[in-house]
């Protein structure tokens, strides 16, 4: 890692600082010109990101670009200079929301249909101003239902890089999976023991 | 003969198990929530859940909250009278001299569907969790635009989708109350005559912002007749929409210019 600052760091610094939203590596390609290596920036940009980690303010990749964004460690200090209060976000909010991200394209109807309940239209507007879900289109079954998916401000807001960098997407089961576990343990009839609980090995959930 | 071996006993074999402290609907999320909470705070086998026992827990939970101040708040009360005659059907299928067979011959847990959807929705619940204990914009991490925008900025407007058109109505048409009423009136000619109307305005400086354009409109009625022209308008690309950043002014452009 170079630890003095490098004249191709501090453009990269000024471009991000000026940008309204993260700066992808394509943009700071067409801005620096094509003198400038890819593999350069890649470089000066992984060196800026570990060299703010000890700062008040991170160098983060978010949507695939890179902003600059205050630690969380000072939320109060801003909260206090915004003079905010901390937003707080519903359960249902939330679980729509982490319904939509995972399971997108999903229309409304799996949303009710996992959560139980229906889903309030306010519900749905509020996540689409925030610019958190979207419409991707509309399912082609009877009733021609609206896709939902996650918008760009979703990973910014959430400080993800891409919808890849979702925690636990790979341990998330899938109907399926969730059919094979339950079915698991009541598949085979036990014997005549009455006393025998119809418990499988593989049952425990964590 | 007993009751089938495979399947768990329908009674509560555990009178010393403590009463539950009282819960309030309003803390949950809905019947799922509620069921999993039962379960696993009383650290039930999901797997084997006593139905009998978490039925009348169900209902119990219910009934208090019929009785309660505030009484079973309506907006919801559907989703959990659903859940609750559900629990009941599967008790009764429980009751069944002989275990339940599928089409194959094999045979089925009455509760595996149940199970199903709680592992399920459980899984959602906790994801929503970690999504709440991420730093989150606006809250924990705080992020500034330098340049606010000024008139003299010369940069490509971009081309607003239909979502922000949408949402900027909305927007515009909560701002003025007002009844609607229900009459008929010929529409389409109403609509024909407001795009006219909208051409016109747009005239000569080619451009407006949409709050400007829709602001002397008097009554819902009238903008809403307003709203569509707009939107008819755009469809036959007679104008172009366009919004400078997320949730920004729109401002409707006469095709042909800038």
């Amino acid at each position: 890692m170079n630890n003095a600052i490098s004249p191709l760091q501090c453009e990269v610094e000024a471009i991000v600082l000026a940008s309204d939203e993260p700066v992808s590596l394509k943009k700071l390609r067409e801005l620096l010109g094509d003198a400038i290596a890819s593999a350069d920036i890649r470089s000066a940009l992984a060196d800026l990101e570990t060299a703010y980690r000890e700062r008040g303010i991170r160098f983060v990749e978010v949507a695939g670009g890179w902003q600059f964004r205050t630690a969380p460690e000072h939320a109060e200090l801003v909260r206090r200079l915004w003079q905010v209060k901390a937003p707080r976000l519903s359960r249902s909010a939330l679980e729509t929301l982490a319904i939509i991200a995972y399971r997108q394209p999903t229309t409304r109807a799996e949303i009710e249909a996992l959560r139980g309940v229906k889903v309030s239209s306010q519900m749905i507007a509020m996540l689409q101003e925030r610019g958190w879900i979207k419409v991707l289109g509309r399912k082609e079954v009877p009733g021609r239902p609206h896709l939902y998916g996650t918008g760009k401000q979703f990973l910014i807001d959430f400080g993800l890089g891409s919808l890849q960098e979702l925690p636990d997407s790979t341990q998330l089961m899938d109907e399926d999976e969730i059919q094979q576990l339950v079915s698991g343990p009541f598949a085979t009839p036990p014997a005549d023991d009455a006393s025998q609980q119809p418990e499988s090995e593989h049952a425990e959930q964590s | 003969m007993t009751p089938a071996m495979q399947q768990a006993p329908l009674v509560d074999e555990q009178p010393a198990h403590p009463a539950l402290p009282p819960v309030h609907l309003d803390q949950f999320e809905g019947p799922l929530d509620v069921l999993l909470h039962l379960i696993r705070s009383q650290e039930l086998d999901i797997f084997d859940i006593p139905v009998a026992m978490i039925t009348r827990q169900y209902l119990e939970i219910l009934d208090s909250e019929k009785k309660s101040e505030n009484g079973l708040n309506l907006e919801i009360a559907g989703d959990y009278l659903v859940m609750a005659s559900t629990l009941m059907q599967l008790k009764s299928r429980m009751l069944l001299p002989r275990p339940e067979v599928d089409d194959e011959g094999n045979e089925i847990d009455p509760r595996a569907e149940l199970a199903a959807q709680l592992i399920a929705y459980e899984q959602y619940r906790m994801l929503a969790e970690q999504l709440n204990e991420r730093p989150l914009m606006g809250r924990d991490v705080f992020t500034r635009s330098v340049f606010p925008e000024t008139e003299d900025v010369e940069r490509p407007l971009p081309q607003a989708d239909l979502d922000a058109l949408l949402l900027a109505f909305r927007n515009i048409l909560k701002r003025v109350g007002g009844e609607v009423r229900h009459h008929i009136f010929s529409e389409t000619m109403s609509v024909r005559e407001q795009m006219g109307v909208v051409l016109e305005r747009l005239g000569d400086s080619g451009g407006m912002q949409l709050d400007e354009l829709l602001r002397d409109t008097p009554g819902r009625e009238a903008l809403v007749t307003t709203v569509l022209a707009i939107l008819e308008l755009w469809r036959q690309q007679h104008i172009s929409v366009v919004q400078n950043e997320n949730y920004g002014a729109v401002t409707i452009l006469k095709r042909g210019m800038a």
